[in-house]
């Protein structure tokens, strides 16, 4: 019973979070805002004791496996969640006074599922894993039911839907492609294989299952659902939504690639080289007309994860580790961009890139927040962005994809060149509206957060590198 | 001072932290902070040659920080004789870049504070050691110019005319917006193709190590050279204005406010140069002298088709920025002669560019801050209203042409020298050529501004300099003189470090190389 504690401590501290502020709610006259700030809390308490506490074992037969490879992307989530939270607290007591328990206990259970992704190294515990994470997140898609103009169809439910939809259909690929598997191989098993090498079958089951995840991970050709769900979900959630269960997909993904089928890498190793290439190419040309600047992020996002597959592609330990590296990094740019432009369509009334107008002048410190984001996303030198970039071509390169890393380099100009058409509205362009725009404190203090971690891992990135390398590093040791 | 180098460098980054901390209202404050900063650099960078050895040669002033030590990517500062000179031209730009944008109107605490950012990079790179940082300081000094130039900079005013008018209006060429985003774009694809040769540098070392004095030390594969130098002479010469990817350069000069174009067009056109002289001549030696012939073509093409290009435009700006379109080409002519003569002679055309094109920026800034107008045909007989300013634009005429006693002769008559002995000496025909058209347009600019009968009506109450208006010609206008009288100022450093490269080369004939 204590080995189990010891694994799943965490796991257990985020759903027992997540009655807590349930059964708050259900005995009265709490505030939202303080369930808000609870909730944040305990999710920094449970990040707090991940550093204190011993955590690392493995369950019966394997199962379960924890070491630094979980504890890097548990933290991830954890720190994910805590932004997300404080991005929310405002507007959802603005906006939904009356079920603001509902959205952080929605969002503890999906962290929770989040964080047993990493360590399972079985079927059924992944599977369970990878729902708990995704099905929450249908409903918070859908949170803003009553948003938008007037006499217009409203956002918010296609969100939820297009979102449910293909998450469905995402789970149905992949539990097809894992039937396919595990008939013929008999066991659940991650690393099960049948002797002699897999046969047609069940070669066809891997890159269906493959194909299923990179849903959740939104690339490309899996990626409709995401510039829309971005556009109509509320912007403090889709700050959440582009980064934690994209990491989640990730960890996954790896899970899956490099530990259960690492000996296969002939059959997915093109395949997630397919979906990179793909990926950077769709997500960087789509971004380009985009206006409204969550579409456009929405976009950015699906090159990103082009990026990231680079480095899993690579199939080595440095490649992984800076897969990892450029995940965590991307926690911050992203979560920050989104809540600096939360924050200002908050007081502009909209998404749209003319929104942003003047917004330097109307506030310089959010403007400068989101051109620190912007310029990190777009990679360039003493933001996280760059080194970030830099890292996973250098993997891939070592690795012998050079070809992706010259398509990944050259793709970036061109990314840079849609980031700076919204720093240009930023900076450049004058708006129709001069009212200062103010973020909320907990607001405020997510951004700061995002923007401190942004510079500071821009300047002395090594910390990150480290801790990413001895992740990757156990978890290809089998810990 | 163990430290000269960094401080050099750091000073204006640190003037520019200082910077947020001062309220946007205290406008004296920011400006002195401003001058502050860039005045301990030039100070420093003067301090530098001081302490720089010729007779011993080399690099020297080490200075080293570890980044990322496990990549192999340290902070290595030192200097040889090119980065003294180009130092020094730096420091001179900056601090006279600073007095000459006094008056800017608008967000001034933003504007210089991307300057000093921009200037540190520009300081970083002419004594980075690592070819990492290399790259790193580079990228800070290209990046801030899209700020720079697409809120303080100016529209192009002369109609568009031509066939590609409709293109002109589409795109709306010529504004500052479009000349920004072309000029980071272009600048950012350059970029790329130097981030991809240093990964072949790095990965072909053997060592795991961006240091330059390694990678000098290594022997490259013969294809792996030739795969290194095109992307270096192209990456880092989008920068230096190689045709045909100049075409940001006549855009963003023309749209940019006057200090950016004095630091682009003076300093960081030859960040560009520099880079293919420092990385491309010196670490893939035998690759560059195969490709020297081409390089040299293009560069002579740069010299006549920069020139003639100068000398339709309508726009006193643009004037200006292909003129320095056709001086690039005369550095990069003297790069690729592979000789002393030429390398010299292209380090001091970078100096003697960068000093006369300041002065340019700087005036044409003053003339358009009263004008109010780019357009050529508007002006005339502005001499009478302003003459300070119609003198020393006449001296930078006169060094842009290459008139003996001026800096630009010593150059120019140097890289020709240097071509005519090298393999190819009929590059010196047309490069002659380019600098007699040169002539014609300055002149002829020069005496539709400034020349003829006393302007009449809005103009006649134009402004001469006044009080900080004064550093830039003053200052720029007696040192394109000093160095013209006495070359050996700047020469002796520069040489020494020309030397001490050329006898790295391999004395290999062309022949046993053949074709990549």
């Amino acid at each position: 019973m204590n080995a189990w504690l010891q694994i799943f401590a965490l796991d257990f501290l985020v759903a027992g979070a997540a009655l807590v502020v349930l059964g708050l709610d259900a005995v009265g006259s709490v505030s939202g805002r303080v369930l808000g700030w609870l909730t944040a809390g305990l999710l920094g308490a449970t990040l707090a004791a991940s550093f204190v506490l011993e955590l690392s074992g493995t369950a019966p037969h394997g199962v379960y496996v924890s070491g630094a490879w979980v504890l890097f992307f548990k933290r991830l989530f954890l720190i994910a969640g805590i932004l997300a939270v404080l991005g929310s607290i405002d507007w959802l007591a603005e906006r939904t006074p009356r079920r603001q328990a509902e959205y952080y206990a929605l969002m503890l259970f999906s962290l929770s599922g989040m964080m047993l992704l990493p360590g399972a190294r079985d079927w059924v515990l992944l599977l369970v894993a990878f729902e708990l994470m995704g099905v929450p997140l249908y409903v918070l898609a859908a949170y803003a039911k009553t948003d938008g103009p007037a006499g217009e169809p409203k956002l918010g439910p296609e969100a939820g839907l297009k979102l449910f939809v293909t998450g469905s259909a995402s789970s149905a690929f992949t539990l097809f492609g894992l039937a396919l598997v595990i008939g013929t191989t008999g066991e659940t098993r991650l690393s099960a294989l049948p002797e002699g090498g897999p046969s047609p079958l069940a070669a066809v089951g891997m890159l269906l299952v493959l194909g299923g995840m990179s849903f959740k991970l939104g690339a490309v050709p899996f990626h409709m659902w995401v510039p829309d769900t971005y556009q109509g979900a509320p912007t403090p959630f889709v700050a959440f939504l582009s980064v934690a269960p994209k990491a989640g997909g990730l960890a996954a993904l790896s899970v899956v690639l490099l530990s259960g089928w690492a000996p296969q890498a002939t059959i997915w190793a093109p395949a997630v080289v397919a979906l990179s290439a793909a990926s950077m190419v769709v997500g960087n040309v789509f971004a380009v007309p985009q206006t409204d600047v969550r579409r456009l992020l929405g976009f950015s996002g699906i090159a990103q994860i082009g990026y990231v597959l680079i480095a899993l592609g690579a199939g080595t330990t440095e490649g992984l580790a800076m897969a990892l590296f450029f995940i965590a990094t991307y926690v911050f740019t992203n979560v920050g961009a989104f809540l600096v432009v939360h924050a200002a369509a908050q007081r502009s009334g909209g998404h749209e890139l003319s929104n942003l107008a003047g917004l330097s002048r109307r506030s310089p410190w959010l403007g400068a927040a989101l051109l620190v984001f912007l310029l990190s996303l777009a990679g360039i030198p003493f933001v996280v962005g760059f080194w970030a970039k830099l890292f996973v071509f250098l993997a891939a390169w070592r690795a012998g994809l050079t070809g992706l890393v010259v398509a990944g380099v050259v793709l970036a100009v061109l990314g840079l060149f849609y980031y700076l058409s919204v720093a240009r509205s930023t900076f450049m362009a004058d708006g129709t509206q001069a009212e200062p725009v103010r973020a909320s404190p907990a607001l405020s203090a997510a951004i700061a957060v995002c923007l401190v971690a942004v510079l500071g891992l821009g300047l002395w990135p090594a910390p990150l590198v480290e801790v990413a390398s001895r992740a990757a590093t156990a978890f290809m040791q089998g810990q | 001072m163990s430290h000269l180098l960094a401080i050099t460098v750091a000073a204006p980054a640190i003037a520019a932290a200082v910077l947020l901390a001062i309220p946007a209202t205290a406008r004296t404050a920011i400006r002195v902070v401003s001058l502050v900063g860039a005045t301990v650099s030039f100070l420093g960078s003067l301090q530098v040659a001081a302490l720089y050895d010729r007779g011993q040669g080399g690099l020297q002033l080490l200075d080293s920080f570890p980044v990322v030590p496990s990549m192999g990517i340290y902070l290595k500062l030192a200097v040889d004789g090119w980065g003294v000179a180009l130092l020094i031209l730096t420091g001179v730009i900056i601090v006279t870049g600073v007095l000459a944008s006094w008056s800017v109107g608008k967000r001034d605490k933003e504007f210089f504070l991307l300057l000093l950012v921009l200037v540190a990079g520009v300081f970083g790179v002419f004594v980075a050691q690592d070819l990492f940082v290399f790259f790193l300081f580079y990228e800070i000094a290209v990046l801030p110019m899209y700020l720079l130039i697409g809120i303080w900079g100016s529209s192009h005013q002369v109609p568009a005319g031509g066939p590609f008018k409709f293109v002109w209006k589409r795109f709306e060429v010529g504004s500052k917006e479009y000349a920004a985003m072309k000029l980071t774009l272009m600048l950012l694809v350059g970029s790329a193709a130097i981030l991809v040769a240093m990964f072949l540098l790095w990965g072909h070392s053997g060592a795991r190590t961006f240091d330059l004095q390694v990678l000098e030390g290594t022997k490259f594969p013969i294809h792996i050279q030739h795969l290194v130098f095109p992307l270096v002479w192209l990456g880092f010469g989008s920068l230096a204005g190689v045709f045909p990817f100049h075409t940001w350069s006549p855009d963003g000069h023309a749209s940019a406010p006057t200090a950016v174009s004095m630091l682009h067009a003076g300093v960081l056109m030859k960040l560009g140069a520099f880079g293919v002289l420092r990385i491309g001549m010196v670490l893939v030696p035998d690759a560059a002298q195969w490709w020297a012939p081409i390089v040299g073509a293009v560069a002579v093409i740069n010299v006549l088709y920069g020139a003639l290009c100068a000398a339709s435009q309508k726009d006193l700006k643009y004037i200006v920025a292909y003129s320095s379109v056709s001086h690039m080409g005369v550095v990069m002519l003297g790069v690729a002669t592979v000789n002393a003569a030429g390398w010299n002679g292209a380090v001091y055309q970078m100096v003697a560019h960068g000093i006369m094109t300041g002065l340019f920026f700087a005036l044409v800034g003053l003339v358009y801050e009263r004008a109010h107008t780019r357009a050529i045909a508007k002006m005339g007989g502005f001499a009478h209203v302003m003459p300070v300013v119609a003198g020393f634009f006449t001296l930078a005429c006169l060094s842009s042409l290459g008139l003996p006693g001026t800096a630009g002769f010593v150059a120019e008559f140097m890289v020709f020298a240097g071509a005519a002995k090298g393999a190819s000496a009929w590059w010196a025909i047309p490069g002659v050529l380019g600098a007699f058209v040169t002539a014609v347009y300055v002149l002829r600019a020069c005496k539709a501004i400034f020349w003829g009968p006393a302007p009449q009506g809005e103009y006649a109450q134009l402004q001469d300099v006044q009080r900080t208006e004064w550093a830039a010609p003053l200052v720029l206008g007696s040192l394109l003189v000093v160095f013209g009288f006495w070359p050996r100022l700047l020469l002796d450093f520069i040489d020494v470090a020309s030397q001490g490269y050329l006898t790295r080369l391999p004395a290999l004939a062309l022949a046993q190389l053949g074709a990549p």
